[in-house]
């Protein structure tokens, strides 16, 4: 069976891709699927310290193509679940040690013994980018609903149209703060969707256990209680074919905000 | 008078004895003319017999033979004399432009006028360092398909003088290292070898890759201490008896030399030696050190470090505090426990210096001055 090549990029930095990506992969391996993540962001990486695998890589996406390890050599097993390989990027060289068609080539082969082969792409849209997309067939554009991030993920959606291959794209809005979108302070998510003109796949709201979970190397998925984590394990349920509602983002958090929902709840019922 | 065995090395730039051979054996190394006569062109720094000897041991280890000193100090001169090495005083003045395009025409002048009269096989190049090599034409000569210098020029009608920008730039890519990266790690001047990946490949062998590939990938060991973390105190600092005797014969490191660094090194930047490492600073996450003899850090070391990396099981690590991602000695490699798995540095008051090595094929912390 060939599992999916998906692309997580965005164009614009900072908006979240690495940690969609490691959240997402994360969650579909939980869910039983074999899994491995990319990172392409050669000289710059990040990946690995989200999953807390940085003290395992050996070898990285570097002697891969360049022929000092075998690709299944190359490959981090995650410490908790067996599903989940890592291919780290190397952090001494740049973006050009590796060039379109080695990527593509990874991408193939990693296909036919994974379910999803989830492709971290760097931001801008210069060589990693064009590196990262060479070998996908999906793609998820991340996006904050910042007018800047908007731009950016505009000028990306247009690039992968043109892009041979990638069948499929479909954004994801990150950081969502649902008090500024009902105070009129920032753009909703329905905005959003409708400059972009794209499939939704899913939304995330701003999260302070993003943070720690970066600072301590363990995906926000593995939190239960985290708003963020639920949000992306639906998103992964989505990349599966399932149909599921969007969370409820603006879930009222306080006991006095539930109680009053109730009540209301009552007098509506 | 010289002839193709002569290699002349123009070290008119290097003032004291230090960087004389700092220069001397970079340039021999990279050059390598083992049996080759040496002809050492020096400015007018006065040399007296030790420091000469050291040069010619130098020259010696490389497998050459230093044959002429040219220079106009009379110490010099005088000192080489007796060691019954032929001495000699430059001949001719370089033409001194301000322009280095000027500069770079006078030094092919002075090469066609030598060519022409036979009196000279050596051209000057300007390294992308800053060093003055001399090479030698003899290397140059048998790539006939690419330049044939001397008579075939004239006879294809080509006047030298004319296209000396062509020929030029044969000559120089040659000596140039074809990557572009080099400029990136200009901060390390000193040190033997710093590697940006780029040339890694180049620069460890197949054997190496081979010892790498023997560690299994997933089963990296955790290293361990070989003390109770408990029992350190601030007061460990007192114990330690400076001015104690050794009970054994000092061990003398069979390794080239030690490098000296004094700065911090920074994720991405590797440091590559071909002996001893001495980093006064510390190693931050994603840096790493590669060293055929042993590593200190008089800091933190948060990077990897990969002491005696050509397979020397004796080589070790040390560290003011040992935060290290990985260690890996010979081919033994041990990951940080990920109990402390801590993306950034953790700063301690105490620091508690450490020193790693392999007992029993696993990779153990000790404290230093501990058994």
């Amino acid at each position: 069976m060939a599992g999916s090549v998906i692309v997580i990029t965005s164009g614009k930095g900072g908006v979240g891709k690495t940690t969609t990506s490691a959240n997402i992969g994360t969650a579909l391996a939980h869910m039983g699927n074999k899994v491995v993540l990319i990172d392409t962001d050669i000289g710059l990486r990040n990946l690995d310290l989200l999953l807390g695998l940085e003290n395992r890589i050996v070898y990285t996406i570097v002697d891969v193509v360049e022929e000092r390890c075998k690709l299944k050599q190359a490959l981090v097993k995650d410490k908790k679940n067996p599903n989940l390989c890592l291919l780290a990027a190397a952090q001494t060289r740049d973006k050009s040690a590796v060039d379109a068609d080695q990527l593509k080539d990874i991408c193939e082969q990693l296909k036919k013994d994974f379910d999803y082969v989830l492709v971290d792409c760097p931001a801008g849209i210069e060589q990693g980018f064009q590196n990262a997309v060479a070998g996908a067939n999906e793609a998820i554009v991340v996006t904050t609903p910042e007018m800047s991030a908007i731009r950016d993920a505009d000028r990306i959606i247009g690039l992968l149209e043109s892009k041979e291959g990638v069948e499929k794209y479909r954004l994801l809005v990150n950081r969502v703060r649902p008090k500024l979108i009902k105070s009129n302070d920032m753009m909703g998510v329905d905005d959003v969707v409708e400059i972009l003109s794209c499939d939704l796949i899913g939304v995330i709201p701003e999260d302070t256990n993003i943070i720690t979970s970066t600072n301590k190397g363990e995906p926000v998925v593995n939190d239960e209680k985290s708003l963020a984590g639920q949000a992306y394990l639906n998103v992964a349920r989505r990349i599966m074919g399932e149909d599921v509602p969007l969370l409820d983002i603006d879930e009222p958090t306080t006991l006095i905000d539930k109680i009053k929902k109730f009540f209301i709840k009552k007098v509506q019922g | 008078m010289y002839d193709n065995e002569f290699f002349v090395v123009d070290m008119a730039s290097c003032s004291s004895t230090g960087e004389i051979i700092n220069s001397l054996s970079l340039a021999l190394e990279t050059l390598n003319h083992s049996g080759k006569r040496i002809v050492l062109k020096l400015n007018d720094s006065a040399l007296n017999q030790s420091q000469m000897l050291s040069i010619q041991s130098l020259v010696t280890s490389y497998g050459c033979i230093l044959d002429t000193i040219e220079s106009i100090n009379p110490q010099t001169l005088a000192v080489a004399e007796n060691m019954n090495i032929a001495v000699q005083k430059p001949i001719e003045k370089r033409v001194e432009n301000t322009s280095e395009f000027s500069d770079k025409r006078a030094d092919f002048e002075q090469f066609t006028m030598n060519t022409a009269s036979n009196q000279s096989d050596a051209i000057a190049l300007k390294d992308v360092d800053g060093l003055h090599f001399q090479a030698d034409l003899d290397a140059i000569k048998t790539r006939q398909d690419n330049i044939n210098i001397s008579s075939d020029l004239r006879n294809a009608g080509i006047n030298p003088k004319e296209d000396f920008s062509e020929i030029e730039k044969q000559i120089i890519s040659q000596y140039q290292i074809p990557d572009s990266g080099v400029e990136t790690y200009e901060p390390f001047k000193s040190v033997d070898k710093t590697v940006d990946m780029a040339q890694e490949s180049s620069s460890v062998g197949i054997e190496d890759i081979e010892d790498y590939t023997n560690a299994e990938k997933n089963s990296i060991g955790v290293y361990k201490k070989a003390y109770d973390e408990n029992d350190i105190t601030a007061d460990d600092w007192e114990e330690v008896d400076f001015y104690e005797t050794p009970t054994t014969d000092p061990v003398v490191s069979d390794t080239k030399s030690t490098t000296y660094i004094n700065q911090t090194l920074r994720s991405g930047q590797i440091l590559e030696s071909d002996g001893n490492v001495v980093i006064i600073g510390d190693c931050h996450p994603g840096s790493e050190i590669r060293a055929i003899g042993d590593i200190t850090v008089w800091g933190v070391l948060s990077g990897i470090a990969h002491a005696g990396y050509k397979g020397n099981k004796n080589a070790k690590v040390r560290a003011l505090k040992m935060n290290a991602v990985q260690l890996r000695i010979a081919n033994c490699y041990s990951r940080r426990p990920d109990s402390t798995n801590i993306p950034y540095i953790i700063r301690s008051s105490i620091f508690t210096p450490e020193e790693a090595r392999i007992v029993d094929n696993e990779i153990m912390l000790f404290k230093i001055n501990q058994n």
